[in-house]
């Protein structure tokens, strides 16, 4: 059965977006990522025009991530105190990313810096995840007591910034200002890229935050709702481009998916959690890698979007 | 005097007569006049139909008027990576072009008759504007580009044959049947049917389409566009209730280890 999309001015069969908010929020509730930087594309690739297809999905990542929340915070995988520290952080990186590509694009070269960050960003974030937790597959638990004892010159600097507080949640002491700092960077990519950011947010989370994987997953829901909620709103106000028959549709199959993906996740561990992430993220960079170098069919696309 | 004046009127009726044993009047009417868009519109089709002289070749354009569009254009950069390199600007430009002919159309029309009455990509090329570029060459590239990527979208097309012509006597029936895209957007579009002669218009006959969107289409496209901090704030507060309440429907779940 197809549906006429009012704000998209096309037609879709609704089993499309059933299935793919069914994929992506299932990811979403897996990993803790919005699932923009899969599900985006998708939306293109089926005839939705860019703009409307990048603010439909943010509308459809606020129910995912709504469920997704919903569902960790119950079995208390939610660190509040964290997610409010680095949403702080995020929305003053946006802000500083969205001027940045303002500046860009006067310059005339926003397009590459942004395609040369999607690249880099995602190779190095899906290369050092994957190598990383196969490594720690191997390791065992035999060296996790002594590498904990072993405390990196990062990890003593990390330590000895002011503002030191306990996030009991995630059973971790930073400064304050760690998360507002790499919730800020994060922000500035998020809005040099296109995208919600949580793919970004998640190894910041584990690697650099140490927070445990499954409050990652959570905590990671909470920070990109709040995200979705306020992009939503922007671009339904200023570009008139959320498309709200698509967004019910996406949701429907999203919010299982991220209940399914909440639960399948207790089935996974921690480190074969971050491997299919990775291996995901790298699968999309490698996606982006051919479009750049392969010649394109059409030479004109649609205005607006990345 | 009188006598004069009669045998004039004669001459005239005779004249007419002849004439129209000769041609029949073109016509064009098009069976599906007014298409409207509801939640289940998945494109239609419109057949055009009428009468025409038995001698006549004849081509059939659908199109929207004449407007503008604003495209990415992608390019290489560093020779090596394909990106968006900045947009072009098509003007005099139909959203949507249909055209079909009963014959190849160089074969039965002059040059110079297409670019008169737009028919064809060619005349299309030499009536728009494309900006920026460099010189005729480069719009041409572009121009081409630009028709590649309308039909690639099912709004731009050019048939040859598909035009069903039956003898009627003095007459000539013609029909032809085209999809509708769902596409092609609201508004007016005009269909002109052209009767051509030694690669020359003899002829031609107009009829309308109308696309509009209706009942609760038209209603989100309007609230989308016209009172956006409502239709904002409806989009996020029923994102906020579905996650919620597929949450609690879903209450034995959870993601801890």
């Amino acid at each position: 059965m197809h549906l006429y999309l009012p704000v998209a001015l096309t037609s879709i069969n609704v089993l499309v977006p059933v299935g793919l908010g069914l994929a992506v929020g299932l990811l979403s509730g897996l990993f803790g990522v919005g699932g923009g930087f899969l599900m985006t594309p998708l939306l293109i690739m089926f005839g939705i025009p860019s703009t409307v297809a990048a603010a439909t999905d943010s509308n459809q990542i606020v129910a995912a991530s709504t469920s997704g929340t919903y569902a960790h915070w119950r079995v208390g995988n939610v660190d509040f105190k964290m997610g409010l520290y680095l949403l702080a952080g995020g929305f003053a990186g946006g802000l500083i990313g969205v001027e940045g590509i303002k500046i860009l694009r006067a310059m005339g070269n926003a397009d590459f810096v942004i395609k040369m960050t999607y690249v880099l960003m995602l190779g190095i974030v899906g290369s050092y995840m994957f190598f990383e937790s196969i490594m720690s597959m191997r390791k065992k638990k035999v060296h996790e007591a002594e590498e904990q004892r072993q405390e990196s010159a990062f990890g003593r600097f990390l330590k000895s910034l002011p503002l030191q507080t306990y996030f009991e949640k995630s059973g971790v002491t930073h400064s304050v200002l760690i998360p507002i700092i790499f919730g800020s960077f994060v922000g500035i990519l998020a809005a040099v890229m296109g995208v919600g950011g949580g793919f970004l947010m998640v190894p910041v989370m584990v690697y650099i935050l140490r927070m445990p994987m499954h409050v990652v997953v959570g905590t990671s829901l909470f920070q990109i709702l709040f995200n979705c909620i306020e992009v939503t709103f922007l671009q339904a106000y200023t570009n008139h481009t959320v498309d709200f028959v698509l967004a019910v549709l996406l949701l429907i199959g999203s919010t299982v998916g991220a209940q399914v993906g909440a639960v399948f996740g207790r089935k996974l561990k921690a480190e074969q959690l971050k491997v299919i992430l990775a291996v995901i993220v790298l699968v999309v960079t490698v996606k982006i890698v051919f479009e750049l170098t392969l010649s394109p069919s059409l030479l004109l696309a649609q205005s607006g979007g990345h | 005097m009188r006598l004069k004046t009669v045998l004039i009127i004669a001459c005239a009726v005779f004249v007419l007569v002849l004439n129209g044993a000769a041609s029949a009047k073109l016509t064009a009417t098009a069976n599906h006049d007014h298409i409207k868009i509801d939640f289940f519109y998945h494109g239609s089709s419109v057949s055009v139909r009428g009468v025409s002289d038995p001698g006549s070749d004849l081509i059939i354009k659908i199109a929207s008027a004449d407007g503008h569009q604003a495209l990415r254009q992608k390019g290489k950069v560093a020779g090596l990576l394909w990106m968006n390199v900045g947009e072009l600007k098509f003007e005099h430009v139909p959203s949507m072009y249909s055209l079909h002919c009963s014959k190849k159309i160089t074969d039965i029309l002059d040059p110079g008759e297409m670019e008169k009455y737009a028919i064809g990509y060619e005349a299309m090329d030499k009536k728009a504007t494309i900006q920026p570029v460099a010189n005729d060459s480069e719009k041409t590239k572009w121009f081409n580009e630009f028709v590649k990527f309308k039909e690639d979208s099912k709004l731009y097309s050019e048939t040859t044959g598909d035009i069903l012509l039956t003898a009627n006597g003095q007459e000539q029936d013609y029909y032809v049947l085209t999809p509708w895209p769902y596409q092609a957007m609201p508004g007016d579009y005009t269909v002109t049917v052209y009767a051509v002669r030694d690669k020359k218009v003899v002829e031609k006959a107009e009829s309308r389409v109308f696309v509009e969107q209706v009942g609760l289409v038209k209603s989100f496209a309007t609230m989308a566009k016209n009172s956006s901090v409502l239709y904002g704030t409806i989009s996020i507060v029923v994102a906020l209730v579905a996650g919620f309440g597929v949450g609690l429907i879903f209450r034995k779940g959870g993601g801890a280890h």
